[in-house]
């Protein structure tokens, strides 16, 4: 079960946007770090995911596992929000 | 043993770029069942353009992400599915196409291949090891990790050069590489001029791209050859682009439809394959321009000539 999610995303990025639409489409809610709006936390971006790239999407599940998603891939993303 | 039930569509479109997304408007409007394949987003390149200035209708310009969406919206505001999904093989059946998806198995009675082209890559070493962690192909997803830094743009092409304009809102140089001559439209050449002059690029022509060096897991520098003294130069930076041209998406049909030596697809003047009933449109087919407003042009012109195909095979079947 899927407790938060957040996606780091910029303004310009087309791949946020699907990210973005898909959760949409499931319903699911999620948290937006825009780097553009707030670019002090690429480090945290590129922490997590190992790759200076957005989307990144960090989905926290109930018993406080993390599974991080790098870039529109909807075979990670979509196991990892089921 | 029951015949498993086919899921059959009057026209399946691959892709869903300005040329897909175009001739989705026009088969939805006449009631033509469409269904879109697309692996990655809608729109395609135009979506991961920054500004599209050329495109009619839009005298200030627009973004091509709003390009992209404003299209999309259009084509399903006429009934238009688009499938998140890949199509990774066509048969030829004669009257039916049959499509091997990541949704299954699906027929149509005509096909639309759209799927344009992706970036190239240069093949120097260090290229594939830095990907995503100082080798870049998408600006406008990742220029902003590069705020103060210097970078290296490789490419002199239309793209190539929107992106280092682009990226100059992030970094403080740029070191563009490019192998010959500079071929972008004279209106980029001129905005790059621009950047030339207050110091933000420096163009660097007749050079070749040799490695792509790294330190402790960081992108340090490019390695490159003046072509004219043929001495290496080396180019310090924190992160690399690439626009060195654009790489056919048709490997999944090179074995069903007539291909070009580049592997673009062939087609006759109504967008027609060697194949009856699959069309081509858009950046993937040979001769195309690659502008948005051809590729949305091809849309429209595949679409009328898929109704007529669909109504010739509807008067052989009556």
């Amino acid at each position: 079960m899927v407790k938060n999610i957040t996606i780091f995303t910029t303004n310009t990025c087309a791949y946020c946007a699907m990210v973005k639409k898909y959760l949409d489409v499931k319903n699911h809610k999620y948290d937006i770090v825009n780097l553009d709006e707030q670019p002090h936390r690429q480090a945290e971006a590129l922490a997590l995911s190992g790759a200076m790239t957005v989307p990144v999407t960090v989905v926290t599940k109930h018993d406080d596992t993390r599974e991080v998603i790098v870039g529109y891939n909807l075979a990670k993303l979509a196991p990892a929000v089921a | 043993m029951s015949e498993e039930k086919k899921i059959v569509h009057d026209v399946i479109m691959i892709g869903a770029g300005p040329a897909a997304l175009s001739a989705a408007i026009y088969t939805t409007r006449e009631d033509i069942d469409t269904l879109l394949f697309e692996r990655g987003v809608p729109g395609g390149l135009a979506a991961i353009t920054d500004w599209v200035d050329n495109y009619p209708g839009f005298p200030e310009g627009l973004a091509g992400l709003d390009l992209a969406n404003n299209l999309q919206k259009q084509a399903e505001r006429f009934g238009a599915v688009i499938e998140l999904g890949e199509v990774m093989k066509i048969t030829d059946e004669g009257e039916f196409k049959k499509l091997e998806t990541t949704s299954g198995d699906m027929y149509a009675r005509a096909v639309l291949i759209a799927t344009g082209s992706d970036y190239k890559k240069t093949g120097v070493p260090g290229e594939q090891e830095y990907y995503a962690r100082g080798v870049h192909y998408c600006a406008t997803c990742d220029g902003a990790f590069y705020r103060d830094k210097r970078l290296v743009v490789i490419g002199g092409g239309n793209s190539a050069v929107q992106e280092s304009i682009f990226l100059t809102r992030f970094a403080t140089h740029i070191d563009l590489l490019v192998r010959s001559t500079i071929k972008a439209s004279d209106v980029l050449q001129k905005d790059l001029q621009k950047f030339v002059d207050n110091g933000k690029i420096t163009v660097h022509l007749n050079t070749l791209t040799d490695e792509i060096v790294g330190e402790d897991n960081k992108v340090v520098k490019v390695v490159g050859t003046d072509k004219a003294t043929g001495k290496n130069i080396d180019f310090p930076t924190d992160g690399v682009f690439v626009f060195v041209g654009l790489k056919p998406n048709s490997e999944f049909v090179k074995d069903l439809v007539d291909l070009d030596d580049i592997g673009l697809i062939k087609t006759d003047a109504n967008l027609h394959t060697s194949v009856p009933g699959v069309f081509a449109a858009g950046d993937i087919r040979s001769g195309a321009t690659l502008q948005i407003a051809s590729a949305a042009g091809e849309g429209a012109t595949a679409a009328l000539k898929i109704r007529e195909y669909l109504d010739a095979r509807e008067h052989i079947l009556e």
